[in-house]
């Protein structure tokens, strides 16, 4: 988990230590990164010139480096977390796998066969897969 | 969009507070691992 602002490292600390300590037990175990002159964000697309910030942007990437999923946000609307830990979750299953993850999946739910078999289900995955599964 | 689901995450270092530490970091550094880089707007701020 890498967090990302343009504010300091200073400022970060400050924050951390006289607010989210005290939100989160045991405080925030995880790098939170000073994009001081926002070209982080240029690079990811998520600079915001108007206001000098970055918008609320969360990229998963994968061992190899490549960007597998990316959710952007308007300021006034916070992240789902149960929704970053279940692509997570079905990006890793997936490589273990191979199976295709589903609309909705989560662990427990049925998945899809691997790339080389699907095309035998095209046409016919109603008859296995139902649209309860999406949530 | 300068970065494309598919494509290669754009190579970065930075400075961080990092558990009462400062200290650089890059993409570099977690190759090998899954990451879940998140941006947000501002500290001290409410959502």
């Amino acid at each position: 988990m890498l967090a990302v602002s343009v504010d300091s490292v200073e400022l970060h600390r400050k924050w951390e230590e006289s607010e989210l300590a005290k939100m989160i037990p045991g405080g925030i175990r995880f790098p939170m990164l000073s994009d001081s002159r926002g070209e982080m964000g240029r690079d990811y697309g998520v600079y915001n010139p108007h206001a000098g910030t970055d918008r609320r942007g969360r990229f998963i990437i994968d061992p190899e480096g490549v960007v597998q999923t990316i959710e952007i946000t308007c300021d006034v609307l916070g992240r789902n977390i149960a929704e970053i830990l279940r692509q997570l979750r079905a990006l890793q299953h997936h490589r273990e796998t191979g199976e295709l993850m589903p609309c909705g999946w989560e662990p427990g739910k049925p998945t899809l066969p691997e790339e080389s078999e699907a095309p035998r289900i095209f046409g016919k995955v109603w008859k296995t897969w139902k649209l309860r599964n999406a949530f | 969009m300068g970065t494309f689901v598919g494509a290669p995450a754009p190579e970065f270092r930075a400075e961080a507070y990092d558990n009462g530490i400062i200290r650089e970091i890059g993409l570099r550094d977690y190759k090998g691992k899954w990451v879940v880089l998140f941006f947000y707007p501002a500290d001290f701020t409410c959502v």
